[in-house]
């Protein structure tokens, strides 16, 4: 009548109803009677699909049914799969009521951990031979798992990276990474010559450092970045243009700002400064004989000019594009217009780009440059 | 007959290759070819006429010699069903005489090809310098005041699309871009050389003879980017002279009381804050500046000062002269090239239905992004011209100023 496994079931149900019973008449507590019900409902259910497959076992005399009895069929491997689906189908839900990027994570852990298990379900009903299926979903998952686990592997370890350069200091950057890297090389230098070393070992080191390297790379990620001061460049001064373009004094900018290899290779012009405080001017091709004090320049065009220093004090150049209109509060007022580069030290160079939209003749007395300081120092700019 | 009859005898697949061949061979000749890397026009050119000639030679050779050993080695050791045969590995002989001859070939063909490259960056004997500068879609040509350029320029010259140049002269183009990167060739006269935003890069040019040499932006850099031409006019020294002297000449304004006076205005009021016509005064006597830069995203338009003197306008994509007279300027004995050009576009000549249908609607005739309210990431700043939504009768006024401009 009972099968052996749905006698456990059974006497189960019985006695939760029992015990439903029980506290429902000696104790005053709903939510314990309740529990016990539901106890009971939830094992009687149990017990009737027991008896209704009757534990699943076939008769002995049905000899054909026991290779299709439920039973008899392999059970699934082992699967990590449905949890990760699990814990995206968790983290997205949480990412729908509180940032977007919990959202997006959640829905990424979702779709990886629903691939992976589809990937591993269908593979596990090609055969009955546990290995051969195994082989199978690794035909079919491995050429997408290696390529994306190693772009996320390493996007990972370069973040970690990122975030802690951000954190230390510069010269303490500069003096960790040279450690570490030092660090790295011995150990190389190590694991080649001793190959015994090439073991467990060897991967547990890196495995350590790895983990270290997100360790660290997440303590300073929320730790957050350094106080980095952002210097403005000399055009970005430009508001005080009259000011410090037509000074030979220190103003606070970066002279590094307009440095790049791109902006100073194939520069429309190189402008000089001599010894003798003289300004002339360098193009690509030969200089327009006749013409050595007046350059011209393609107008709404980025001019890339390099100022080299050959003097014997610090100078920059200016220059000086008539006047532009300032708005105010009040209203409007001409003031002049002048871009200049910040000092440059004696034989240095700096990148400075122009791009003028208005022609030269525009400005009453034309525009030129000039440094400041050095009264001989003027170049006439055309643009036409 | 014979002929025939072996014609009828080859295979369907044999005669259908052949006709593939020869159609392949008859679409690479054109009578109207402008724009022919084989056809030099200068030296520069011939320089590169005179290195890719052997080249093409070589690879041309290699090439059916490598193809005729894979075809034959396929029909003639194709599977018919026999043994496999003896497996063997390795032939150092065979191998290294098929490493040294590519290397030796390579050699053979890297000395001549370093030497022409050398030879054609070489700008110390730079005659005559112009400024290039590629926005979309069209070319600005500048000559900055120099005592080269045959008797010297005095004052900047800025004009479009054509570049004038004299003949027998090393001319040395000074590139770049205001907006992308766009790629200047006048096959006839050197090779490409892209131009790009903050760099200026050069390229020599030299014509022997008067004529117009075409050209086409060779980089891809934009919704019109098929509709980016320029020209090279080489006129002789005395003819380039006589350009030079119009372009510097003061500007005359149209007589009072007639269309181009009233094109003028017209000019002012609706033109006049993109293109710049030098010496242009408004009623006040102040002269009339275009600030581009305030309107356009590449911060220029064509300079219309002597509009009428170039044959081409918008990016030199439409002729300014009706077909009859274009053929008179192009097809003319190089002797007489040059007075033809510098007749500019006399009013019979003039192609107003083209010209007429870009003051219509730009937009329309050439592709822009020309609505600013879809160019968010321009600041609402236009990518070539609008629709200026002009009346007939200021389209009227507008040619007829323009006509004046020679």
């Amino acid at each position: 009548m009972f099968t052996t496994g749905s006698k456990l079931l059974v006497g189960s149900a019985v006695l939760a109803t029992l015990a439903a019973i029980a506290y429902g008449v000696t104790q005053d507590g709903v939510m314990g009677t309740v529990g016990l019900v539901s106890a009971a409902v939830a094992l009687s259910f149990l017990a009737g699909v027991n008896l209704f497959t009757r534990d699943a076992n076939v008769w002995a005399e049905e000899i054909s049914s026991v290779e299709s009895a439920p039973a008899a069929a392999p059970a699934p491997a082992d699967s990590i799969w449905s949890m990760v689906f699990a814990l995206g189908a968790v983290v997205l839900t949480i990412g729908l009521v509180t940032y977007q990027a919990v959202f997006v994570i959640g829905l990424v852990v979702l779709l990886i951990g629903g691939a992976e298990w589809t990937a591993q379900a269908w593979a596990e009903r090609a055969s009955a031979e546990a290995s051969y299926n195994s082989t199978v979903r690794s035909r079919i998952a491995n050429p997408l798992e290696f390529p994306v686990g190693a772009a996320v592997g390493i996007g990972i370890v370069v973040y970690a990276f990122s975030r802690i350069m951000l954190w230390l200091s510069k010269t303490n950057t500069v003096i960790a990474f040279s450690v570490l890297g030092t660090v790295i090389l011995a150990f190389a230098f190590v694991v080649a010559y001793k190959p015994s070393l090439r073991s467990k070992t060897t991967g547990g080191i890196v495995a350590v450092g790895v983990l270290a390297l997100i360790a660290g790379g997440a303590a300073a990620g929320f730790d957050g970045e350094r106080d980095i001061h952002v210097y403005e460049t000399t055009e970005g001064l430009q508001e005080e243009g009259a000011e410090i373009c037509t000074s030979p004094e220190v103003f606070e900018a970066d002279e590094k700002a307009s440095q790049s290899v791109a902006a100073s290779a194939a520069a429309a012009a190189t402008i000089t400064l001599s010894e003798e405080g003289e300004l002339s001017y360098d193009v690509p091709g030969p200089i327009e004989a006749g013409a050595e004090d007046v350059l011209t320049l393609p107008r709404s065009n980025p001019n890339n000019i390099i100022f080299v220093n050959e003097s014997s004090e610090e100078r920059r150049l200016s220059v000086d594009l008539g006047t532009r209109v300032e708005e105010l509060d009040e209203g409007e007022r001409e003031v002049p217009n002048l871009v200049c580069t910040t000092l440059v030290e004696e034989g240095g160079e700096q990148n400075i780009t122009l791009t003028i939209g208005a022609p030269s003749i525009t400005a009453e007395d034309g525009y030129f440059f000039f440094v400041p300081g050095v009264e001989s120092a003027r170049l006439n700019l055309v643009v036409p | 007959m014979q002929s025939a009859s072996t014609f009828k005898n080859m295979s369907r697949r044999v005669r259908i290759g052949l006709a593939v061949g020869l159609a392949a061979v008859v679409a690479g000749c054109a009578q109207d070819a402008p724009q022919d890397t084989w056809d030099p026009a200068g030296r520069n050119a011939q320089m590169i006429h005179d290195l890719q000639w052997p080249v093409f030679a070589i690879a041309g050779v290699v090439g059916v010699i490598v193809l005729s050993v894979v075809a034959y080695v396929i029909v003639k050791f194709r599977d018919r069903g026999q043994a496999m045969p003896e497996q063997t590995h390795g032939k150092p002989a065979l191998e290294i005489a098929l490493t040294i001859l590519p290397a030796l070939i390579l050699i053979g063909v890297a000395i001549p090809t370093v030497g022409t490259l050398m030879a054609l960056n070489e700008t110390d004997d730079t005659e005559c310098v112009v400024n290039v500068t590629g926005q979309q879609w069209w070319w600005e040509i500048d000559y900055p005041a120099q005592d080269g350029c045959g008797e010297g320029i005095s004052a900047p010259i800025v004009t479009s699309g054509q570049m004038i140049i004299p003949t027998d002269t090393n001319v040395l183009v000074r590139g770049t871009s205001r907006d992308v990167i766009h790629s200047w060739w006048i096959p006839r006269l050197n090779g490409k050389r892209d131009m790009v935003p903050g760099r200026v890069h050069t390229v020599r040019l030299q014509a022997d003879e008067p004529g117009i040499y075409a050209g086409q932006c060779t980089e891809f850099c934009g919704l019109s980017h098929a509709n980016m031409r320029m020209e090279v006019v080489a006129l002789d020294p005395a003819d380039f002279e006589a350009w030079k002297a119009k372009q510097l000449s003061e500007y005359e304004a149209p007589e009072p009381d007639t269309l181009a006076a009233a094109g003028e205005a017209t000019y002012i009021a609706q033109c006049s804050r993109c293109h710049q016509v030098d010496g242009l005064e408004d009623a006040e006597g102040d002269p009339v500046i275009a600030r581009p830069d305030l309107q356009v995203y590449s911060g220029a338009a064509p300079n219309l000062t002597w509009f009428m003197t170039r044959n081409t306008f918008a990016g030199a994509t439409w002729d300014l002269l009706i077909p009859e007279c274009r053929a008179a300027v192009w097809e003319a004995p190089p002797g007489e090239f040059g007075e033809r050009y510098l007749e500019g576009v006399p009013e019979d000549c003039l192609n107003s239905v083209d010209l007429r249908e870009w003051l219509r609607n730009a937009p329309a005739k050439k592709p822009m992004y020309a609505d600013p309210e879809q160019l968010e990431e321009t600041d609402g700043l236009v990518r070539g011209m609008p629709n200026l939504a002009l009346s007939e009768d200021q389209i009227d006024e507008l040619v007829a100023y323009l006509l004046d401009r020679q």
